[in-house]
């Protein structure tokens, strides 16, 4: 217990405001932890190093390989903090970056099978570099580019538009009824909202802080990378008796790891996939993902990347008679508005269909026959010549 | 809205610089009352109507006390009536039926009545108590009347300990209120220090000891004693960590405001008594109790026996404030069992000079322990259920090592039954590192070499460990305080 300290007498109780005698009444707290100024400010100082070292010397302590045919580890798609030096690493290379989501990530092959492999592979050089992330979504391709991908600038971008992102109002974000979708910390947090998106107030702050926070990308980096995508503490929970310490082993998921649970490389006819008729959205400005898709193309050209638009190659064979006049629509609504906007853009015919492992991701065969059509296009050959 | 989460921090970032600007004028008292409401709607506006209700109730009946004192009596018990009620309705109402509708049916008739669906309005229990302790105190002459009602308003629902308190005293808080207040650079590195240790104890171990005692608590019956035993354990230490993190931060945001609240709790596992305990642990709800209970029941002026019967009903109401559950009111009946106990030993010499502190020390917190049962267990079955499982084992533990047939035999059966005990709990490390620093650091704080904790180099390198370990290793901090239910 703490004792009370002598209130010191005044001569003059009425001058004085009745609080006056209150401190010495009041004990400060039950510890020793009272900080003067100065020392909040050696505090300060000394989170601020740390904070702007800590990821500045980890990326010197934990290293990876960028081999010709490097992408994201499967594991590491939520470490953004990762695919900012991914990012920085293969801009500092004079390469064509191929951005996308599962499609050109090659979600059904090995990394030496997906579209930049080919690419490369015909074009006879090691010119492109994959820069997808798996199950990334337009909305979310907006928000990676913006934050994490600023090291994109006075690059050639060959940049995939998906439309199945753009079948339902579900893939469109557009639904009321809450429901868990990929990589939620890049999508707008305020502003425009999203209806099926209900993370907390205070939530949506600290994502967007940690937008901006080095040391925030880090923690996450570190959660991703060793904890099982766990915060320390939950982690522990979970593995009780073992070391932090030893979990941090500084050896990063290999790049050939496939993606959990590891996806059936078959044609989607041989898996009995049944066709199925999207009800699509309509491809203007109510489409939060076409408007995403947009988004990011101006991003990527004010930053003064030059950017090429590869749509699909969609499995038209999976869809029914009726989607598959919806999907034509909308096809043309995205070459009219990349013809008025003057974007280079390449939108192939649909693959065989035993090159398609599902709906839009081809199989090995159809990456190379798809590397093959592009590298032959004309407007593409003008691209890549420059 | 939550100290811990960045609505606040965004709320406050407004509050506060305006607060500093009109401190000195009239507006001020209309700011924090504005401020206070706004953090109280932000869990539900329809509670303010509850507040607003509260406050105009015992504003007017101090106001007709300090009119007609021949009628002072009656509008003490207007306002006793009016709070209680509130709570009683809120609070209790789902209790009080759940047990008629029991004791119906034990009758056979076939009749239920129906159960009230109100949702308990947080912090009801702490500013109707505050408020009441207004009322009282004016009664017996004790405070002056408070003529702006603005001023009131804003003691009653003052945000920084408007929904776990500390419940504070018209006599402590209004005065503050009154006067201009001083906030200097003392009192802003003070507030901070007070909010980043309640802080650190909120999000690095309170949260975290709940990851562990949730699910065991949950279904305690798939659980074996060693289990049981930790949660209890870790349980003990989430509550106090978190109800004593609450308070910090309180304390800490009215001190940068430059308002002092009072001292929620000090170090109560380090009492050497079950008195000492209460004098420690939720301070400014056991005086509460002691002033407006126990005294006015006789306290200890009516020899030995009223004075426990004094005891025993003022920490069975204690238990009751604290839940609608029978299991809280076994949980104050056991602290009051516990007090006696304890006042009864310290009453012969050798105890209180012969019986080393460490020992009281843990006597008492073994016994905050078992009760802790009762506190958090979801149902008397299921606190039976966990008491049950644990002494059974430990009967089992007991028996194996006093019959065995050496002394290596007995010692190996200890050992490797404790290591076992603790394998199979799953319990973290981590945790149990965290909790032992905490107690250790206590234990200094409370012992001779105090002053080693002083030093600035001590101070700061624990400032920076707290800091850095709420932002690198804490998860994201949305979980409620455990006394917002009460």
């Amino acid at each position: 217990m703490q004792k009370r300290q002598k209130t010191p007498r005044t001569t003059a109780p009425n001058l004085k405001p009745e609080t006056q005698n209150l401190e010495p009444e009041i004990p400060f707290s039950s510890n020793a932890l009272r900080l003067s100024g100065r020392q909040w400010m050696v505090v300060g100082l000394i989170t601020v190093a740390v904070f702007s070292l800590t990821p500045f010397l980890w990326e010197r302590v934990e290293t990876f390989e960028l081999g010709p045919d490097y992408r994201i580890p499967y594991r590491l798609g939520d470490d953004y903090w990762m695919y900012q030096r991914v990012c920085r690493r293969m801009c500092a290379q004079d390469k064509t970056l191929v951005i996308g989501d599962s499609v050109i990530w090659g979600h059904y092959v090995a990394m030496d099978q997906a579209l930049s492999h080919y690419l490369n592979e015909l074009a006879g050089d090691e010119r492109f570099a994959n820069l997808s992330v798996d199950g990334i979504h337009p909305a979310a391709m907006a928000g990676l580019i913006k934050y994490y991908g600023r090291a994109i600038s006075g690059k050639d971008v060959l940049l995939h538009c998906n439309l199945l992102w753009m079948s339902s109002k579900k893939h469109d974000l557009q639904t009321d009824e809450e429901f868990s979708f990929n990589h939620p910390r890049l999508v707008p947090q305020f502003s425009p909202r999203i209806p099926c998106y209900t993370e907390s107030f205070s939530g949506r702050i600290a994502i967007v802080l940690g937008h901006n926070l080095p040391l925030s990308g880090w923690v996450n980096h570190l959660q991703v990378a060793y904890f099982q995508n766990q915060d320390l503490q939950s982690w522990t929970i979970e593995h009780p008796y073992d070391s932090p310490f030893r979990a941090v082993t500084l050896k990063l998921p290999s790049v050939d790891e496939p993606p959990s649970p590891r996806p059936i490389a078959e044609a989607w006819s041989k898996r009995r996939i049944a066709k199925f008729n999207p009800p699509w959205v309509e491809l203007d400005d109510t489409s939060f993902q076409w408007r995403s898709f947009k988004r990011t193309i101006a991003i990527l050209k004010r930053r003064g990347n030059r950017v090429f638009v590869l749509v699909g190659p969609f499995n038209e064979h999976m869809l029914e008679e009726e989607g598959l006049a919806k999907y034509n629509t909308r096809k043309n609504v995205v070459e009219t508005w990349l013809q008025d906007e003057r974007i280079a853009h390449y939108i192939p015919s649909a693959l065989p269909s035993d090159y398609y492992a599902d709906a839009s991701h081809p199989l090995s065969d159809g990456y190379a026959l798809l590397a093959k059509q592009l590298l032959d296009h004309e407007s593409f050959i003008r691209f890549n010549s420059r | 809205m939550l100290f811990h989460t960045w609505i606040f921090v965004l709320f406050f970032l407004v509050v506060y610089p305006v607060y500093l600007l009109v401190k000195k004028t009239r507006f001020k008292d209309v700011w924090l009352l504005i401020a206070s409401y706004v953090f109280y709607a932000w869990w539900n506006p329809l509670y303010l109507f509850l507040i607003v209700y509260s406050t105009v109730i015992d504003y007017v009946a101090v106001v007709m006390m300090d009119r007609s004192r021949r009628k002072k009596r009656l509008w003490l018990v207007v306002s006793i009536v009016n709070n209680l009620g509130l709570l009683g309705f809120f609070k209790y109402a789902g209790f009080l039926t759940e047990n008629l509708n029991y004791l119906i049916g034990r009758l056979g008739l076939q009749y239920a009545l129906p159960a009230p669906d109100v949702l308990l309005p947080v912090g009801i229990s702490f500013y109707t108590f505050q408020s009441m302790s207004y009322t009282i105190d004016f009664y017996r002459g004790r405070i002056k009347r408070e003529r702006s009602f603005i001023r009131f308003a804003t003691f009653v629902a003052l945000f920084p300990q408007l929904v776990a308190g500390p419940i504070e005293r018209a006599k402590n808080l209004l005065p503050q209120l009154r006067d201009t207040p001083h906030v200097t650079r003392r009192d802003v590195t003070d507030g901070l220090s007070l909010f980043l240790v309640g802080l650190f104890k909120k999000l690095a171990l309170a949260d975290y000891l709940a990851q562990y005692v949730d699910p065991v608590y949950a279904v305690p019956g798939n659980y074996q004693a060693p289990a049981l035993m930790f949660a209890t354990f870790a349980f003990a230490w989430q509550i106090y960590l978190d109800f004593s993190g609450y308070t910090d931060m309180a304390r800490g945001i009215a001190r940068v405001m430059g308002l002092r609240l009072m001292l929620n709790f000090n170090n109560p596992y380090l009492a050497t008594g079950l008195r000492d305990f209460w004098a420690r642990w939720h301070i400014s709800l056991s005086t509460w109790f002691r002033d407006y209970v126990y005294i006015p029941l006789g306290g200890n002026r009516r020899g030995v026996f009223a004075m426990y019967c004094n005891i025993f009903i003022t920490m069975v109401v204690s238990g009751f404030w604290h839940g609608a559950a029978w299991t809280m009111i076994i949980w104050g009946g056991l602290h009051a069992v516990g007090m006696m106990l304890t006042r009864e030993l310290e009453r012969s010499a050798f105890y209180r000079e012969r019986v080393p502190k460490v020992f009281k020390q843990i006597f008492v917190f073994v016994f905050a322990y078992f009760t802790w049962v009762f506190f958090r267990a979801r149902s008397l079955g299921d606190a039976w259920l966990i008491l049950k499982t644990i002494f059974t084992s430990f009967v089992h533990f007991t028996w194996a090592v006093f019959s065995a047939e050496s002394l290596g035999d007995a010692w190996l059966i200890l050992t490797e039954t404790l290591t076992s005990g603790f394998t199979d709990s799953g319990f973290p490390l981590l945790a149990l590192g965290l909790v032992v620093a905490v107690w250790a650091y206590q234990l200094i704080y409370e012992s001779k070499v105090k002053q080693v904790l002083t030093l600035a180099p001590v101070r700061v390198g624990l400032a920076v460990a707290m800091v850095l370990y709420i932002i690198v290793f804490s998860a994201a901090g949305d979980q409620p305080f455990i006394y917002f239910q009460f």
